[in-house]
This record gives C-alpha cells, structure tokens and sequence, in this order.
C-alpha cells in the first residue's frame, strides 16, 4: 500500500478561534479603546493644567489705590528692589484700558473711568509668602496697595487637576481590571469548551506549564490584536479631535489643549502590549486554577 | 526505544495496596482492592459493565485519585509525588480509552503524533515512526484525515497508534478491539503481544470478549461489584 506524505507545518494543539473568541476580540478592542481615550484625555487635561499653572505661578499683580503717575513709579521702584522679585512693570493707562475694553462692549470705556492702576511683577521661582509680605511693605510706605498673587487661582487649577488625575487613573485602572476580567471569564469558557483536549493533554503527560502555554499564547495575540484595534481606534479620533479642535480655534479655548506627541504615541504604543499582558496573565491564572483540579 | 531507570525495573508496573474509590458521598465503586501487575506482564480485565473496569483503568491511567489506600506506579507511592512527576509518570503510559478521545480538528497523523509534541521532540525526529505506525494499523493512506471522515474501526485504530506510538512502559487499553472487525481484532491483539515480549511494556486491556481472553495464556482480573474477585495466570500477584 502506498503511503500519504506528510508536509507541511503542524497544526496548533488549540483549534482556530470560534465565535467567542471574535467577540471577546471586539470587547477588548472597545475596553483599550476607551482605556487608551481616557489616558490621552488624562494627559492632555494634565499639559493644560500645567500650562495654566505655570503661566500664574510666579505672577503677580499689584493694584495701587489713589497714586498719581509719579507715586506709582516710586511703587514700582520699591517692589522692583523687594526681595524675592524678579522685575516690576507698570502697566501704562492704555495697556490697562485695553484690558477692560472687552467688559465694556463697543462703546469703548466711559470717559473718566477710573482705570486702575497695576503692577506686573515677576517673582524669582520658588517664592513663597511673598503676597503678604510686600503688602505690608507697601503699606509701610504709605501706599494703599491690593496685592493678588493668584494663588487661590493656581490652588484652584492644581485641584481640578488632582481630581482630573484621580478620576483618569480610576477609569484607567477600571477598564483594564474589566478587561482581565473579561479575558478570564472567556478563558474559563474556552477551557470549557476544549475540556476534550484539555484531558487529553494531561493524560498524554503534558506537563501544567504545557497547557498554560497554549491558552496563554492565544490570548497574548488574541489581547495584541484587541489593543492594536482599540489603540488605532482612539488614534483616529484624537487625531480627528487635533484637528477640528485646530480648525475651529476659538472655540476650543474651554478644552484641554490637544496635540499627539511623543508621550501619546507611547500611551497608544503600550495599549496593545498591556492588553497583551493583560489577557495572558489571566488565562494563565484560570488554566493553572482549573488544573489544579484534576489531579 | 529509550527504557526508563533501572530501579523501576524491580518495581511493579502497578501496584495497588487497598485501594478503595468513590464518586463524591456515593457508595464505594472500588473497594478494598490490593494486586500488583509486575513488569512486562499481559493482564485482561474483566467484568459486567459497572463492575468498575473503567473506574480501575483511570485509577491506573491517574485521572483521578484513590479514595481510601495507595497506588504504585513504576515503584512510586503516586499521592505523594509532585504535578510534575506525575506528569512525567503519564507520559509512560499509553492509553486506548474506550471513547477514542482523538482530537477532531487535528489529522490521523497528527492525533498519532500528540504524545511525541507533548514530550517536546521534533516532528522530523518522528515523522517517520508515526507514519509506519499508521501504514501498519492499515491507514498509511489516511493520514490527513480527520477523525469525523474516519468510521469507528479507523478512529479506534488511530486511538491505538496514538497510544503506541511512544512506545509506552504499561499499555492499557479499555474494549481496543470493540469496534474493528475480528481480522483487525486478532492482528491489533498480536501488537500488543508484541509490545509485551519485545519491549517488555505491561498490558492492561480490559474487555468483555471472551473469545479474545481465551486465545491467550494470560492472567485475567474480574471484578464484581467493584471487588476483585478471581485472577488467573501467573502475572498477577494478589
């Protein structure tokens, strides 16, 4: 009798994936979707705050009462030489009338409004308790002087912003234990549904690990291709998002300020391989759990 | 063939020291049984069905766990050895489940090949083997089939290379020869034999064929109501 060749590779000791297997490909690709949407968010929200932050921190503005021209060039001159200050500048009348102008609409300022008149200091970085300090000092110098060093403003950014941060982290971290969740939820069906091959392997003397292994494999490619799917997904809309959002500038002033640089790329980067990770870890913690059960 | 340590040489294949087993807080399906089958013996086992055959077999096999007593194999008290010794314990002995249990989305060849891919050896290493294996068991033209185009007699004869095919230390095989026809019957029974002088492996076959029991001189167990009641030949120590 003649005999049949064989070529060719192996096939896989796991069938193809099935129904399920497609379908948990679609929720982990939705889960690093969102996962991967929420962190760009996070650290976009973050620059922006920053950005805020760092414009105000160091600021200050001092606002005298009652001064001529000639009394606010001596106020000037002693918070340029306070210590902790970096410069001083007076904001000449039509730099300040500006400023007001778009409180009062079209008609421009009422004739003799009294424009107040403002200091701009910078103070070295670092600086503390300055505010009240140079209040006191100006006050000794006879000068009735309100000092705003913006920093129920910063307290106010810095706390939006650890809130900001809480509530990424926490969604973050929700969806990927979500994600394990579901990943190991359909490693217990799979394993279920390939009990077959399952007894068979262990009884051939497959070794735990062995087992592991197989199931692990297919769901480190199967959470690869999940959050390869998902990461491009969120790619698509942030670059969208850029893009509208620096088509129609003046509208985007209230959001965070978007852009796609290197540190997004990572994020989007990682998604893939945490979901990789992710799913591997706990198919390989639901095989080694469910043979712990056979003897 | 590679032959396993010489200190198990001197061993029993099997051994069991009253060894009793039953399913959750059901009645006993196995009591009291203590038996040895010695190295490079020929055993039938026989009995009604749900005489507790099959219980035995995966008793010996190490699908599951005595209830009451100890097993042995190869020398080695089985429940105080760890996963992976068991593991290893597994991969000397072959097996013919009554059910075949072959893999249906892989070939003949392949289903023939598992336990060799399980031990990690390399499909150049063994391609040779498993496809004179399946040449001999009449299915050399089969060999990228898949089990549901195989009828029952070509499944049971994949089942049997498979179990084969790793030239196993103890072969027990439960009704091998239930589902082929008498020709194939006599020539797989001359394999076993076979396997039995030539390699010295240990065979277990349970069966309710007496015909094939009594064209051999080998020792027989019976088993009754989950005891072990007559034994006959000289391969069996009680």
């Amino acid at each position: 009798m003649s005999k049949t060749k064989i070529e060719g590779r192996e096939s896989p000791l796991l069938p193809h994936s099935d129904a399920r297997e497609v379908a948990l490909l679609f929720v982990v690709a939705a889960l690093c979707f969102l996962a991967a949407l929420v962190a760009l968010s996070a650290r976009a929200s973050y620059g922006a705050a920053a950005e805020w932050t760092s414009q105000v921190d160091g600021e200050m503005t001092v606002r005298l009462r009652g001064v001529d021209a000639r009394a606010a060039e001596t106020a000037e001159a002693l918070i340029s030489e306070f210590a902790d200050i970096e410069t001083a500048r007076l904001i000449p009348r039509e730099e300040a009338m500006q400023m007001l102008a778009p409180w009062f609409g079209g008609a421009g300022l009422p004739a003799g409004f009294p424009v107040p008149v403002l200091v701009e200091v910078k103070t070295v970085a670092g600086a503390t308790g300055l505010g009240p300090r140079l209040t006191q000092a100006l006050a000794e110098a006879g000068f009735e002087a309100q000092v705003d060093d913006h920093a129920k403003w910063g307290q106010d950014v810095r706390r939006a912003l650890g809130a900001a941060r809480f509530f990424a982290f926490s969604a973050v971290a929700l969806l990927v234990a979500t994600a394990i969740a579901v990943i190991a939820f359909a490693t217990h069906a799979a394993l279920l549904a390939r009990r077959d091959i399952v007894n068979v392997l262990h009884l051939s003397g497959a070794p735990d690990p062995f087992i592991a292994n197989l199931f692990e494999r297919r769901f480190w490619l199967l959470g690869l291709r999940g959050g390869t799917v998902g990461a491009i997904a969120a790619l698509g809309v942030a670059a969208l998002l850029v893009f509208v959002l620096g088509v129609n500038t003046q509208r985007a002033w209230l959001l965070p300020r978007l852009s796609l640089d290197f540190w997004d790329f990572l994020i989007l980067l990682l998604t893939p391989i945490i979901a990789g990770f992710a799913a591997r870890l706990a198919a390989r913690r639901t095989v080694i759990r469910e043979l712990a059960g056979m003897i | 063939m590679t032959r396993h340590s010489p200190d198990r040489i001197e061993a029993p294949s099997v051994r069991f020291d009253r060894v009793g087993l039953r399913y959750d807080s059901n009645e006993e399906v196995l009591s009291d049984l203590t038996f040895e089958l010695e190295r490079g013996s020929f055993t039938f086992l026989t009995g009604a069905s749900g005489a507790g055959k099959t219980s035995l077999l995966r008793l010996i096999y190490l699908a599951l766990g005595p209830t009451a007593g100890e097993v042995y194999l190869f020398g080695q008290r089985t429940s105080q050895l760890r996963r992976a010794q068991l593991s290893a314990l597994r991969r000397r002995v072959g097996i013919v489940f009554q059910d075949f249990r072959l893999l249906e989305h892989l070939s003949a060849y392949e289903n023939v090949a598992l336990p060799l891919r399980v031990q990690g050896k390399k499909e150049t290493s063994y391609r040779a083997d498993v496809e004179d294996l399946l040449q001999w068991v009449g299915l050399g033209e089969r060999l990228h089939a898949r089990p549901a185009t195989l009828s029952g007699g070509e499944q049971q004869r994949v089942a049997i290379a498979r179990a084969l095919v790793s030239k196993p230390d103890l072969l027990i095989a439960d009704e091998p020869t239930g589902n082929v026809d008498p020709e194939m019957g006599a020539r797989l029974m001359r394999l076993f034999q076979e396997l039995n002088r030539r390699l010295g492996a240990s065979v277990l076959i349970a069966t309710h064929d007496l015909a094939l029991i009594e064209r051999t001189d080998a020792a027989v167990m019976r088993l009754q109501n989950g005891l072990l009641v007559r034994d006959a030949g000289g391969t069996v120590k009680r």
